[in-house]
């Protein structure tokens, strides 16, 4: 039986983008922060994570964090294509548009649900083994997808968007850096930053995942978790959308 | 490899027009207009050749016939296909070596082999079709090398290696050629040669008019977006390989005023280029051209320093038809 267009297009993303320097960057960073940042902040914040050891408090950030990191691989596939012709050669072969966006999308969706459980093996072996339900584990899965997706998305947005490589790759530097710690990953949001600061967490879909997956792996899910999804969800869409838009409407290379 | 190629080749009947190219017309962004009114059609098995400049058209053309643009104006069906509707079945069946690289960030035979994958190769024969192609075109040594890392001429040899990994009833070839030492330029072209005798069509752009000359059976000759000629090699050298090329250049004197007077006393299907004190004249009565540059030279006082005749080539059919004001001829 034939292999889908689709499938063949997710599994070449996958060869091309698990080199070992990609792998380096998409599992030894996230990795790094929850070793480092883990042990490192044990002793300061004991507190502000609610009795937990900082490290348990971590996981699920690092976990919701591969989202983002997904969302990079995602976004630089279509940048690589584009700068590298590979995109043009693909849309001269058996490929719509459309394939080569959901294989990218796919592949992100891939990367962050294993990066998520790359994770979690990581700290089982630090914190010992926690105790996740089933709906827990399909919030935790549900959600990291659905960021992937969004930050997949968004990266996509900038590389359809954005011509020149050193502006990509500071773009790129920028999101992680900002969404990653204007967001509950690392620290809870707490009354005592400031405002702006706070607002930013609010608006970070970031802060929606990690709390949603902190819930799960703690078995601690509220509605409140629940209404992040939704607003993450609504979030997707209009992003995904803007993302199909620009991708549509760019040129496929960048002679 | 030639199998499937071979079969469905045969869903399209022999000498059936596998391109029709009607009125074509592109433009980016709705200014600049890449192709103007373009017109021809390619039949099954056939080796087309589109020379020109650069910017004069020919990957916008390609790109247009490939699908990856869409023709602002003008019809075109590939394998009596309409590219609006059926885009995803023409490129099914079509083959693209473009101008610019494209690799994935992988080795030789990781490219060919992922190649194989993206176009639904199964796993035996894919790896056969990979030693074939690396073998073929001299990759052994580099089949272990990343893309990135070779030289130009490596990578070309990659890239239209890789295309052999499917099977197509047209392949077009956007300059492939570009940086390959003359021995592997030879065996590329052989080797297409050897595709076209199986049913292959090619489409192959070209600055290279000695290939052309080796490869095509039709030459189209484009500027300006505009084909300017277009007919058989041998119509082609029929019609203008009687002539004759006449380079000369004046020493001191009025050579406006020379060139100015020569102009008005050729005949009909004389051409004259002139550049500073040189000057290049086709014509097909060498010994009467001949006659009057000695003429003219007497009347204006101003002496011939140097004089070459020869038997025209493509080269100046393209030179001539490229020139403004150059001479057109073309039989789609």
């Amino acid at each position: 039986m034939p292999i889908p267009n689709l499938l063949r297009l997710i599994y070449r993303n996958t060869r091309v983008n698990t080199d070992p320097g990609s792998l380096i960057i998409l599992l030894g960073l996230p990795a790094l922060y929850l070793v480092f940042f883990g042990f490192g902040f044990q002793s300061l914040a004991g507190a502000a994570a609610g009795g937990k050891s900082y490290l348990a408090y971590l996981t699920p950030g690092i976990m919701a964090f591969q989202a983002v990191m997904a969302g990079t691989v995602g976004g630089s596939m279509l940048w690589a294509d584009r700068r590298y012709g590979m995109l043009a050669q693909l849309l001269v072969g058996p490929f719509t548009r459309l394939q080569y966006l959901l294989g990218i999308m796919f592949t992100s969706v891939l990367f962050g649900l294993g990066g998520a459980v790359v994770m979690l093996a990581l700290a089982s072996l630090l914190v010992g083994a926690g105790t996740v339900t089933l709906i827990g584990a399909g919030v935790m899965l549900g959600t990291i997808a659905l960021g992937s997706i969004f930050f997949g998305s968004l990266m996509l947005l900038v590389s359809a968007l954005v011509k020149s490589n050193n502006a990509y790759n500071s773009i790129q530097i920028l999101v992680i850096f900002v969404v990653n710690f204007a967001s509950t990953v690392f620290y809870p949001l707490s009354s005592g930053l400031p405002l702006a600061i706070q607002v930013l967490f609010h608006l970070n879909p970031l802060t929606y995942v990690a709390d949603a997956v902190r819930g799960a792996y703690f078995s601690q899910l509220t509605p409140t978790e629940g209404w992040q999804v939704l607003v993450l969800a609504g979030e997707t869409v209009v992003v995904l959308y803007l993302a199909i838009r620009a991708y549509m409407r760019s040129d496929v290379s960048m002679e | 490899m030639t199998g499937r190629l071979a079969s469905t080749a045969q869903a399209t009947p022999a000498q059936a027009p596998v391109l029709e190219v009607k009125d074509l017309h592109h433009s980016y962004d709705g200014k600049r207009e890449a192709l103007q009114g373009v017109s021809f059609t390619i039949r099954r098995g056939e080796v087309f050749g589109l020379l020109g400049k650069n910017g004069a058209g020919k990957s916008t053309l390609i790109k247009v016939m490939t699908t990856l643009l869409r023709p602002t104006q003008g019809s075109l069906r590939v394998l009596g296909m309409d590219p609006a509707r059926d885009g995803q079945r023409i490129r099914r069946r079509i083959g693209v070596v473009q101008q610019g690289e494209s690799f994935d960030f992988t080795t030789v035979q990781g490219n060919l082999d992922i190649y194989g994958i993206l176009w639904g190769i199964p796993k035996e024969e894919r790896e056969r079709r990979r030693d074939a192609l690396i073998q073929r075109f001299g990759l052994e040594d580099l089949r272990k090398r990343r893309s990135f890392d070779l030289s130009g001429g490596q990578k070309r040899r990659v890239q239209v290696a890789r295309e052999f990994m499917h099977d197509m009833d047209i392949l077009f070839l956007d300059e492939p050629t570009v940086g390959l030492d003359v021995i592997m330029r030879r065996s590329l072209l052989d080797s297409i040669r050897g595709e076209v005798s199986r049913g292959l069509t090619v489409v192959f752009t070209t600055h290279n008019l000695e290939e052309a000359d080796y490869l095509c059976d039709r030459i189209a000759v484009i500027d300006g977006g505009k084909i300017l000629v277009l007919d058989s090699l041998e119509n082609l050298k029929r019609l203008y390989g009687g002539k004759r090329t006449m380079e000369i250049t004046l020493g001191a004197g009025d050579a406006p005023g020379y060139f100015q007077a020569l102009k008005t006393r050729l005949g009909p299907t004389d051409s004259l280029t002139v550049e500073d004190r040189s000057g290049i004249l086709l014509t097909d009565e060498p010994k009467h051209a001949l006659s009057l540059l000695v003429e003219l030279s007497q009347k204006q006082a101003i002496q011939i320093e140097w004089l070459n005749i020869r038997k025209n080539t493509l080269e100046d059919v393209f030179l001539h038809s490229v020139e403004p004001g150059g001479q057109t001829h073309a039989d789609p």
